[in-house]
């Protein structure tokens, strides 16, 4: 079978095992694993997102959750009832009252809006590299965050932004994760992928070949937050109440995380460091209440969890900084097996 | 009150509030002009520093001694931090000893959490420290507080440029800042200036985190976060690495935030974060060494 | 491939780990469960921390008087890290793992609002000891009560007691805007105030966090006329500080605000400056303070080893008693029952006071207790139901 045929067989193999997980889990796990499903996939889109800039671009971007929660507010905006917007935001301009979007159009606004925004923010910010970077973003992050809390006609400030319908259900994050994953393997492995690399790995050599950095890490965080918007819009449509609080720092190092673990360049890595985090969180979440075994009795010890996650990190960063997959892919032999090793490949066949 | 006698209480503020923002972001500039790493973990030293100090005043040891312990705590948690998890990464990509100091900042937050619970608790000043000093008829006052900000200040920097000018060690901390690897080639022994740099700056943040503490009343875990932020917007502004810079940004920011409050309208001065904020981006685009660096070379 | 097989044993370990501690938390059976979610880690821990404390002792007083219809309670206990998320997974574990049959927690509207939808849908009662916010019943449904006076109840209580007992007619009113409740508790008070014929010179505002407040009180000291006092929505680890400088900068007015204030922080931070400052709460927790809470505080402070911290400790306490007196009503610890006995509670006698919930609404009506700070100490202002309260 030659290989595109068989990427084609697996692509859909890949779709209905997922479309059979998301329509089939409810019906068969508890609430709490199908909940548990659903985190994992929906931080499974905020952390690919994430990876673009992040991992294959090499702008360690602080401030994604900005974009997070701009898409969850903008979204709740767009889809509360219109009754309810009349209670809750009485001071929204008369057009934002006369109507409520259903949640995919909501969803693609907040997403498209919070692309705008990363149009407007990434066209200064992308110049920089570095800490600089880093800072720049982290303070658009808090930049965001006080907006948030000081323009309360729209988002009824600190006050807990309610009455979200709660639409987010497995099928639709499946979906949407589906859709990233597409969006974004498309994206990395294609010449656009090797520029992201190849700025992301020596800045000059790339603009000294032609390649634009502006705008390839411009497309990059666009990208990227055009999916956290989105993701963001899953998000307040599971919780379904939030305050300008539940995007911030908190969201940040949890997302950085998953990243760093699961290996910063490459799309499985992003994923398998969401698996391994949000499984080994729950674990020590149930272990840190406290246990029995046989006569030995271990008191509840709550906040281990972030303790030992926080460790399990630097030894991570100590002995294997590149995460657990680092760069490779697993691709079941089926195309290169790594995003940037692929030339010495070709050549041995 | 006068429009005279609001403008000088606000600057009496400002200079106040610079002072202590020029403490909190010095050490953080010793730290990243001497290992180029940006230390997410300056803050909860400085937390450490406020801590030991609150527990050691509650349960009756006299101020100045327990002030003393303060900075030393903070001193030996820089030291332990920089052995721990600083050194075996020195050489790893910037990314990586970036997100390992966020990790260490998390790790111990919540062990102050778990052991001491979140809950505010009282920072004792003892009363001599409590006054206030008045001027021009009431028109303008400032505390104890203040005041001690502002000279300890003053008398500690002028004692790290000493330390930096006249020292041997001193001046080897500045050879490692401007270039690691020819210190290293003429002979400095450059771990020990690394780990002499970390504790001097630790202890500045102990310092600092001990007259922030004075001036919010109050200490707990989570305390140190804001003052990195004002750390680093501070080194950042007067340009990163340098302590000269620390002590300019540490100043332009103080008054940055206390006019904003003092002098707009408030519907925007809420926004005094999200001011701040910008004006820190601006300074990255524009002019990434900071006021006194414009001809630093930064890394594309 | 050691990469492989070293994920492959992690992920062996884990799971074994998580099928070792699920077991082992499945306790015997015969134990009456109530759900106890808590924020005991992140933003709202000094509140949920204190609050568990309370519980926990009323709990294990009612398990050595005989428990609940034959059987101990158990609270089943979980962090919920201050993060919506992981207050949605508790909540599915705590009704579909653990089967509890009623659930109590949190201090803040935020989690509440989380935690809502989920026990509504699962209809299992939810008492919340310390959120104020009146809205949420109406927000989430029949099965949420609150253990406290709503937020429009106190800041109606302080209006009162300023325009009455203090002569003020005038005021300037100082906001938190960074926290709901105190935003909240502003826009009551302002309904309240201004109702009851107050003026409100000037408004200005202020972010939790912020240390100096040497602008707004600049601007303050400018009013002229001054106003008769002021009316401070703050949280607790400002108060102290918001007091310190205003009475530096020489402005001696009386203080009024709300339950944010009531912690030791108040006098340990304010000092002398804590003079003339009254704040409404929950329960009288001073000199003098009536033999049943002097009994629960001295109960607290042998099972804990310090004082009550704030107010959250007592209401923690009331809540479990509260749900333990609903669940001996109903006869069985059957949700549907349990709900309804709680929704008749009617003179139930608390360490904050006595609750009694009318057809329909899951607010209690509950007594204000005003607390002034007279020479160091808190002595007992003013006890009151408010005349006129404005719709949540």
């Amino acid at each position: 079978m030659s290989r595109e045929a068989r990427i084609t067989l697996l692509v859909l193999v890949a779709l209905v095992a997922g479309a059979a997980v998301a329509f089939g889990a409810p019906h068969v796990l508890s609430d709490y694993f199908v909940r548990i499903i659903l985190l994992i996939a929906l931080n499974a889109i905020l952390v690919l997102a994430l990876s673009l800039s992040n991992g294959f671009t090499g702008v360690f971007s602080l401030g994604h959750v900005g974009f997070i929660g701009a898409g969850a507010y903008i979204s709740g905006i767009l889809s509360i009832p219109v009754q309810q917007k009349m209670a809750l935001l009485p001071h929204l301009p008369a057009f934002l009252h006369a109507f409520s979007l259903p949640f995919l159009p909501a969803t693609l606004v907040a997403g498209l809006l919070t692309a705008l925004l990363a149009v407007v923010v990434g066209y200064p910010l992308m110049r920089l590299s570095g800490y600089f970077v880093s800072v720049a973003t982290m303070g658009f992050l808090i930049i965001v965050n006080v907006v948030l809390i000081n323009a309360s006609d729209f988002t009824r400030g600190a006050r807990t932004f309610t009455g979200v319908p709660l639409e987010t259900t497995l099928p639709w994050v499946m979906g949407w994760l589906a859709i990233t994953l597409f969006v974004l393997a498309r994206l990395v492995y294609s010449p656009f992928g090797r520029a992201m690399k190849a700025v992301r790995d020596d800045t000059i050599a790339a603009s000294a070949v032609g390649i634009g950095v502006l705008r390839t890490r411009l497309i990059a965080f666009v990208t990227g937050a055009f999916f956290s918007g989105v993701g963001g819009s899953l998000y307040a449509h599971y919780l379904g109440s939030f305050s300008p609080n539940t995007f911030y720092f908190a969201l940040t190092m949890s997302l950085i995380t998953m990243l760093v673990l699961g290996g910063m360049g490459s799309l499985t890595g992003a994923v398998v460091g969401v698996v391994c985090v949000s499984l080994l969180s729950e674990v020590l979440r149930t272990v840190e209440r406290g246990f029995t075994i046989g006569d030995f009795a271990v008191p509840a010890l709550f906040g281990a969890s972030q303790i030992v996650l926080g460790f399990i990190f630097i030894l991570v960063m100590i002995f294997r900084p590149k995460g657990i997959m680092g760069d490779r892919e697993f691709t079941f032999g089926l195309t290169q097996g790594s995003a940037t090793v692929n030339q010495t490949e070709e050549r041995k066949r | 009150m006068t429009q005279l006698d609001y403008i000088l209480q606000q600057i009496v503020n400002a200079v106040s509030l610079g002072s202590l923002y020029a403490l909190v972001a010095v050490g953080l500039s010793i730290v990243f002009g001497v290992l180029k790493l940006t230390n997410f973990a300056h803050g909860d030293v400085m937390m450490v520093g406020a801590f030991g100090v609150a527990l050691l005043a509650g349960i009756g040891v006299p101020f100045p001694v327990a002030v003393i312990c303060g900075i030393a705590a903070a001193a030996v948690t820089g030291f332990l931090i920089e052995r721990i998890a600083y050194r075996p990464i020195r050489d790893a990509p910037d990314v990586a000893r970036l997100l390992t100091s966020l990790a260490v900042t998390y790790i111990i937050e919540n062990v102050g959490i778990l052991v001491f619970t979140s809950s505010p608790r009282n920072f004792p000043l003892p009363d001599i420290l409590n006054t206030s000093w008045e001027v021009s008829n009431g028109a303008i006052t400032f505390t104890s507080i203040n005041l001690l900000t502002i000279a300890l200040t003053f008398v500690s920097l002028l004692l790290l440029g000493w330390f930096i000018t006249r020292t041997t060690t001193g001046l080897g901390m500045r050879a490692a800042a401007e270039d690691m690897s020819a210190a290293q080639l003429v002979g400095l022994n450059v771990n020990r200036l690394i780990v002499v740099a970390f504790i001097v700056a630790s202890a500045y943040a102990g310092l600092a985190g001990i007259l922030w503490a004075a001036q919010a009343g109050v200490v707990q875990p989570q305390m140190g976060f804001t003052p990195l932020l004002k750390a680093f917007v501070a080194a950042i502004i007067g340009g990163f690495g340098s302590i000269a810079g620390a002590l300019v940004g540490g100043y332009i920011l103080g008054a940055l935030e206390i006019f904003i409050v003092a002098f707009l309208p408030s519907a925007v001065s809420s926004y005094r974060d999200a001011i701040v904020f910008a004006v820190l981006i601006a300074f990255l685009l524009v002019r990434p060494g900071g006021l006194l660096q414009p001809n630093r070379e930064i890394k594309l | 491939m050691i990469k492989l097989t070293r994920r492959g044993t992690i992920g062996l370990g884990l799971g074994a780990f998580f099928a070792l501690a699920s077991a082992s938390t499945a306790l015997a059976a015969d134990t009456i469960k109530i759900g106890y979610p808590a924020n005991l880690t992140g933003i709202q821990a000094s509140l949920d921390g204190p609050m568990l404390n309370g519980a926990k002792l009323a709990a294990s007083e009612i398990n050595a008087s005989g428990g609940v219809l034959g059987q101990q309670i158990e609270l089943v206990i979980y962090d919920s890290k201050s993060d919506s998320t992981t207050i949605s997974t508790v909540a599915s574990q705590l009704i579909d793992s653990d089967k509890v049959v009623g659930i109590i927690g949190f201090a803040d509207s935020d989690s509440v609002l989380a935690i809502g939808p989920q026990v509504q849908k699962a209809q299992i009662p939810f008492i919340t000891p310390g959120a104020t916010s009146p809205k949420l019943p109406g927000q989430l449904g029949n099965e949420i009560f609150l253990a406290a006076f709503g937020d429009n109840v106190q800041a109606a209580v302080g209006a009162e007691f300023a325009l009455n007992k203090l002569n003020g007619k005038t005021a300037y009113l100082l906001t938190d805007i960074g926290t709901e409740y105190t935003t909240l508790l502003s826009d009551y008070f302002v309904a309240a105030y201004e109702h009851g014929g107050g003026k409100i010179l000037e408004r200005d505002t202020y972010k939790i966090g912020d240390k100096t407040f040497t602008a707004q009180i600049a601007k303050l000291k400018a009013l002229s006329p001054q106003p008769d006092f002021v009316y401070a929505s703050s949280n607790a680890e400002e108060i102290g500080l918001i007091l310190k400088q205003m009475r530096q900068a020489g402005i001696n007015l009386p203080v009024v605000g709300g339950d944010g204030y009531d912690t030791p922080l108040l006098i340990q931070v304010g000092g002398d400056a804590a003079k003339d400052t009254y704040f409404t709460t929950h329960a009288y927790i001073g000199e003098g303070a009536a033999p049943k809470v002097q009994a629960f505080i001295d109960a607290y402070t042998k099972s804990v080893g310090n004082a009550p911290e704030n107010a959250f400790a007592a209401l923690g306490y009331d809540s479990v008693k509260l749900m333990a007196d609903a669940i001996k009503r109903a006869g069985a610890p059957d949700p549907a029952k349990i709900r309804d006995a709680l929704a008749a509670t009617s003179g139930l006698d608390g360490v904050t006071g006595t609750i009694t919930y009318r057809p329909g609404i899951s607010v209690p009506d509950k007594s204000v207790s005003v607390i002034g700070v007279k020479d160091g100490k808190l002595v007992l202002a003013s006890e009151a139901a408010p005349t006129f309260v404005a719709e949540p």
